[in-house]
C-alpha cells in the first residue's frame, strides 16, 4: 500500500513541474513488557507515513503526512521551499543496490502468533531460575517488522522489508537499603537470539555484584564490554565523523584527514552491507546506493560521512549517510552501522593485574560530541585484583577524552552487535571488548 | 463508530476496563544554522491508541489508522487476553470520579496566526544578538506545538483537552588553543508564541558561559562540596530524586524510595514538589489516563510524603492517583512521568552558600544525567563550573559531571537560597516528555566530582 501512495505522490511531483524525492515507511512493532518477574502488558504500535521534499528553483521544501493527503502535502513542501537556500540538489538515478540480508519472515510470524510472548517467557524464566532472590524486575522484548518505500523524479524506486528483534532484562537483588541490578540485552534482524543466555546473563551478572570493594581515585587501567564502549565511542565520535560538521569545524576531526587519529591497530567502518547488521541496508533514505565507508583505517582518518545535501556544500559526494529519525524528518547525516575492529587480543587475557572492569556507563549522552570529553558512572563496575574481578565498585565515575583513548586502546576478540534506542536516535554499533590505560577514576 | 460506541464493543466482550485516547498533533519546526534556515518542517498527524484490561492482562494498540480504530480495539482485546494467560500477580485501577470536562490551556498569540516569515526574523535577530568574536557557529532551534486530545473509558470519563507547547534553544561554539567548547540556552512552556520573548534574557548567559569555557581548564577528581545553580538543582532533582519517585518504578521494585512513605528521606530543610499545574513546559490539565492533575508535595519537609502515580500503580499501592500517566504520543502506552519539578527556596543567600566552602565546586547549568532508580545512583553533567577556594570562585572549569546515592545525597544538602528559577528540558524513559525543573541555588556538603 505505501509503495502506492509513493508511486502516485511521484507523479504529482512530476505533473507539477518540480523535482523532489518522497519517503515512504509501513511499519508495526510489538512489545512485552516485563515487571516484577512476569510480562506486565503487551503493546501493539502502527507507523505509517511519508516525507515529501520537492525543489523549485533549485530549493528544498519539506513536508509529511499519512497517505490519502499526498496533494496537500506536496502543495506546502513546495510552499516552504521559498524559505530555503538555494542548493540545487542532483537527486539520484539508483538502478543497483547491493542485495543486503536485512529481513527474516519468521519475525513476521513470532509476531503474528504466540512466539514473541513465549520468547519473552524463555527469558524470564533463564533468568528467575539462577538464584532465589534474584528477580527479573524489569525489560522486555520487541518485534519490529517495517517496509522502506524511497523513489526520487529521477526514476528511482527503491523498497526494503526489514525486521529487528530487541530484548533486555534487568535483575535485580533486593536489598535491606538498596538494591543491586544490573542488565543485559541483545539484538538481531533474523529469530535467533538466544533469549535463555540474555536472561541467564543478566541474573549471573548481579549474583557476581554482592561483594563490594572499593578503589582510590587515580589512574587505572580498565577493561570495558562492548555495551559500556559503544556508548562512550557513539556519544563522543558520531558528531565529529558528520562532514558538516567538519565543514563548519564542530568536529574535533577537521584537518586530520590521512593523519594518525588513533593507534594502528584500530579500524572504524561504516558498513550498511554487512549481513544482518542492524543498522545494513542496501541504500540509504534518500536512494543513494550504500557501499563500506572507512572511517578510520589502521589509525589512520579517511573520509567523513555525506548526505546529498551536504555533497552539494562540501563539493563531493554523498555517501549513502542521509538518514531520517522517523517520516516526520527529512534526513541528516547520520552513521548507519558502525564496525570497531583490530588487534584481536584475547579478551580473557586483556585483564590487568590490577585495574576495573566496566559493564555499563551512565550518562554517555551528556558528554562533549565536539572535543570528545567525557565525564560519566561507571555502572556495574568491578575491582579487578591479580586479574580477576572480586567485588563490584559502587558509584565511581569515569573521566576522559576519546581521542586520546583511541591513541592506547586495544581491542579483543568478542565482536558483538550492540544497539540502543535513545528518543530518535538508533544507536548500533558492532564491537569487542577494549582495554584502555591510564583512565582517570573517581571513587565513589 | 464513535469513541464511546467502541469502549460498550469491548466492555461487552469482557474487558475489565477500556479507553481510548485520540490524538491530534500540529507543529512546526524550524532549525537555523548560522544564518541559514536549516530544517523547516511543518506537520499535522492523528492517531489513537486502546488500551484494554481483560482480567490481569494489558494489551494496547496505537494507530494512526483511524477509520480502522475498530480492529485496533479487536487487537487489543486479544493481547490483553494473551497478556493474562500469563499472569498471577493481580491487577486494576485505582477508582476515582469519572471526569468529564473540557480543558483548553491558553496561548496569547496562537502559533497558527504567526506567519512562517515572522518566525524567521525572530530567529534571525536572536542569531544577530549573538554574533561575537569569540562565537563561530550558532544553531538556533525553535519547535511550536499544538495537540488536542479526546479521552474516553469504560467508566464514564469524557475528556477533551488542548495544549500548546513552545521550545527554543541557542548552541554556540567557539575555538581557543584548538580546543573546542559548546554552550546552549533555551526557553519554553505551554502557552503561545508570545513565550519566545523569554530567550533574549539568555543571551548574555549563554555568551558568557562560552567565554568561560573557551578559558577552563580540567576539573579535579574525588568527593567534594557543590553549589549548585537554579537549572543544575532542577537537574539534580529531577535525576537524584523524581525518577524514584514514579510510582510504576516504585511498584515493580525498581525504586530505592519503596516502603519509605512517611519515613525521613531528606534532612528538614528539603521540600520537593512535582506539579503539572505549576506554569511550565511540563504542564497539563488532565494526564493521559483522563485524571485530573494536582500538586503533589513529594518531599515535606526531609519526609517522604507522596509518589507519582498512575491509577495502576496506585491500585497496587492502595492511594489515589494524581494524574501521573504520560504517553509522548498516540503510539505508545502512558507511563508514570514527571512534569515540573521543583525543590522548594529557603532563605539564605548566595554569599552565605561560598563563604563555609574552603575547597569545592560552583556549577551551572546542565546538558543532562541519567540514574538507576533501583540503586539510587544517578549521574548528571554541568556545562560550565568553577572551582571554589575560600569562598571565592578562582577559574572556569569544563566537561565535569556529578554523582551520589539518592538517599545519602538528599540528606548533604545543606544550604539552600531564596529564590527560584526553573530551566526546561526532555526527559527519556523509553518515550520522551516535556519537563519543567528548577529551584533555588543549593550547596551539597559532599558529591563525587568525575574530573581529572
Ligand atoms: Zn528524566
Amino acid at each position: 500500500m505505501i509503495s502506492e501512495s509513493v508511486k502516485e505522490t511521484l507523479e504529482k511531483i512530476n505533473k507539477s513541474g518540480l523535482e523532489g524525492d518522497v519517503y515512504g515507511i509501513e511499519s508495526r512493532n510489538v512489545t512485552y513488557s516485563i515487571k516484577k518477574g512476569e510480562i506486565s502488558d503487551i503493546s501493539d504500535s502502527e507507523e505509517v507515513g511519508m516525507g515529501i521534499r520537492v525543489q523549485k528553483d533549485g530549493k528544498i521544501g519539506f513536508a509529511y503526512c499519512v497517505p490519502g493527503k499526498e496533494e496537500r502535502c506536496v502543495l506546502k513542501a513546495k510552499k516552504l521551499s521559498k524559505f530555503s537556500q538555494e542548493l540545487d540538489l542532483t537527486f539520484p538515478s539508483t538502478k543497483n543496490v547491493p542485495d543486503v540480508k536485512t529481513f527474516d519472515a519468521k519475525i513476521k510470524r513470532a509476531m503474528e502468533g504466540d512466539e514473541g510472548i513465549d520468547l519473552t517467557q524463555n527469558m524470564l524464566e533463564a533468568a528467575n531460575g539462577v538464584k532465589k532472590d534474584i528477580i527479573p524486575t524489569g525489560g522486555g522484548l520487541k518485534l519490529m517488522v517495517g517496509k522502506i518505500v524511497v523513489g526520487n523524479t529521477s526514476g528511482t524506486l527503491l523498497e526494503e522489508k526489514k525486521t529487528k528483534i530487541v530484548c533486555g532484562i534487568t535483575a535485580t537483588i533486593k536489598g535491606e537499603i538498596t538494591s543491586l541490578t544490573a542488565s543485559e540485552a541483545d539484538c538481531s534482524r533474523r529469530l535467533d537470539l538466544e533469549v535463555e543466555t540474555v536472561g541467564k546473563t543478566a541474573a549471573k551478572k548481579v549474583d557476581s555484584m554482592r561483594e563490594s570493594s572499593s578503589i582510590e581515585t587515580g589512574p587505572q587501567t580498565v577493561v570495558m564490554s562492548p555495551d559500556a564502549f559503544s556508548n562512550i565511542l557513539w556519544f563522543t565520535l558520531a558528531q565529529s565523523i558528520s562532514g558538516e560538521n567538519v565543514r563548519k569545524s564542530k568536529s574535533y576531526f577537521k584537518g586530520k584527514l590521512g593523519e594518525s587519529v588513533a593507534d594502528s591497530n584500530v579500524n572504524l567502518l561504516d558498513d550498511p552491507t554487512r549481513e544482518w547488521g542492524m543498522g545494513s541496508t542496501g541504500f540509504d533514505d534518500e536512494g543513494v546506493a550504500t557501499s563500506p565507508l572507512h572511517i578510520i583505517s589502521d589509525g589512520i582518518l579517511k573520509n567523513f560521512l555525506y548526505d546529498l545535501k551536504e555533497g552539494v556544500r562540501s563539493n563531493t559526494e554523498s555517501t549513502g549517510n542521509g538518514i531520517r529519525g522517523n517520516f516526520k524528518s527529512p534526513p541528516q547525516i547520520c552513521d548507519r552501522n558502525l564496525v570497531l575492529t583490530g588487534g584481536d587480543n584475547k579478551t580473557d587475557s586483556m585483564f590487568p593485574k590490577d585495574g576495573v572492569y566496566i559493564d555499563g556507563v551512565m550518562g554517555a549522552h551528556t558528554s562533549n560530541p565536539v572535543s570528545g570529553d567525557f565525564s560519566i558512572v561507571a555502572n556495574p563496575a568491578w575491582l579487578i585484583e591479580r586479574g580477576e574481578k572480586v567485588g563490584r565498585l559502587d558509584g565511581i565515575m569515569l573521566s576522559g577524552n576519546i581521542h586520546e583513548c583511541l591513541g592506547r586502546i586495544e581491542l579483543g576478540n568478542d565482536h558483538r552487535r550492540t544497539y540502543l534506542q535513545m528518543g530518535a536516535r538508533d544507536i548500533k554499533v558492532e564491537l569487542p571488548s577494549v582495554r584502555i590505560t591510564e583512565m582517570s577514576i573517581s571513587s565513589g | 463508530m464513535t469513541l464511546k460506541k467502541i469502549v460498550d464493543v469491548l466492555t461487552d466482550k469482557g474487558a475489565n476496563f477500556c479507553d481510548i485516547r485520540k490524538e491530534r498533533w500540529e507543529s512546526t519546526l524550524l532549525t537555523l544554522k548560522d544564518g541559514k534556515i536549516e530544517r523547516m518542517v511543518s506537520g499535522e498527524e492523528e492517531g489513537a491508541m486502546v488500551r484494554v484490561l481483560f482480567q490481569n492482562g494489558w494489551g494496547c494498540v496505537g494507530t494512526s489508522a483511524l477509520e480502522r480504530l475498530n480492529d485496533a480495539a479487536e487487537r487489543a482485546l486479544g493481547m490483553a487476553k494473551q497478556n493474562d494467560r500469563f499472569k498471577s500477580e493481580e491487577t486494576g485501577l485505582a477508582s476515582i470520579e469519572p471526569y468529564t470536562g473540557k480543558s483548553y490551556m491558553p496561548a496569547e498569540i496562537k502559533f497558527e496566526d504567526v506567519s512562517f516569515e515572522e518566525k524567521m526574523s525572530f530567529m534571525d535577530e536572536l542569531h544577530g544578538s549573538l554574533q561575537r568574536d569569540h562565537v563561530k557557529t550558532i544553531d538556533i532551534h525553535y519547535k511550536d506545538s499544538v495537540v488536542q486530545k479526546e479521552i474516553v473509558n469504560s467508566e464514564g470519563t469524557h475528556v477533551e483537552m488542548q495544549i500548546p507547547r513552545l521550545i527554543t534553544y541557542m548552541i554556540i561554539t567557539g575555538k581557543n588553543n584548538g580546543r573546542i567548547q559548546q554552550a546552549s540556552e533555551g526557553v519554553g512552556g505551554t502557552g503561545g508564541y508570545e513565550l519566545k520573548e523569554g530567550v533574549y534574557e539568555k543571551v548574555d548567559t549563554v555568551l558568557n558561559r562560552l567565554h568561560d569555557l573557551l578559558e577552563a581548564e580540567a576539573a579535579p577528581s574525588g568527593k567534594l562540596p557543590l553549589i549548585m545553580d537554579h537549572h543544575l538543582t532542577g537537574v539534580f532533582v529531577h535525576e537524584a530524586f523524581g525518577h524514584a519517585a514514579e510510582a510504576d518504578l516504585v511498584v515493580s521494585g525498581n525504586s530505592c524510595l519503596e516502603n519509605k512513605l512517611g519515613e525521613m528521606v531528606a534532612g528538614e530543610n528539603v521540600t520537593i514538589i512535582d506539579d503539572p499545574t505549576f506554569p511550565g513546559y511540563g504542564s497539563f490539565p488532565y494526564d493521559d489516563e483522563g485524571t485530573k492533575t494536582r500538586r503533589r508535595v513529594l518531599v515535606d519537609a526531609g519526609k517522604l510524603n507522596d509518589y507519582i502515580m498512575d491509577r495502576e500503580s496506585a491500585w497496587k499501592l492502595g492511594l489515589e492517583p494524581n494524574g501521573g500517566a504520560r504517553a509522548e504520543d498516540f503510539r505508545v502506552k502512558p507511563i508514570v512521568r514527571m512534569s515540573n519539578t521543583l525543590l522548594k527556596a529557603r532563605d539564605m543567600k548566595m554569599d552565605e552558600l561560598l563563604e563555609g566552602v574552603d575547597r569545592g565546586i560552583y556549577a551551572r547549568s546542565s546538558s543532562g544525567g541519567q540514574v538507576s532508580p533501583a540503586q539510587g545512583t544517578f549521574q548528571f553533567n554541568a556545562q560550565v563550573a568553577y572551582l571554589i577556594e575560600d569562598g571565592e570562585l578562582t577559574k572556569p572549569l569544563r566537561d565535569v559531571s556529578f554523582s551520589g546515592f539518592t538517599l545519602d545525597t538528599l540528606k548533604n544538602i545543606v544550604g539552600i537560597t531564596d529564590e527560584m528559577k526553573t530551566g526546561v528540558g526532555h526527559c527519556g524513559k523509553g518515550q520522551t516528555a516535556a519537563v519543567s525543573d528548577g529551584g533555588p541555588q543549593v550547596l551539597i556538603s559532599e558529591v563525587t566530582v568525575g574530573g581529572r
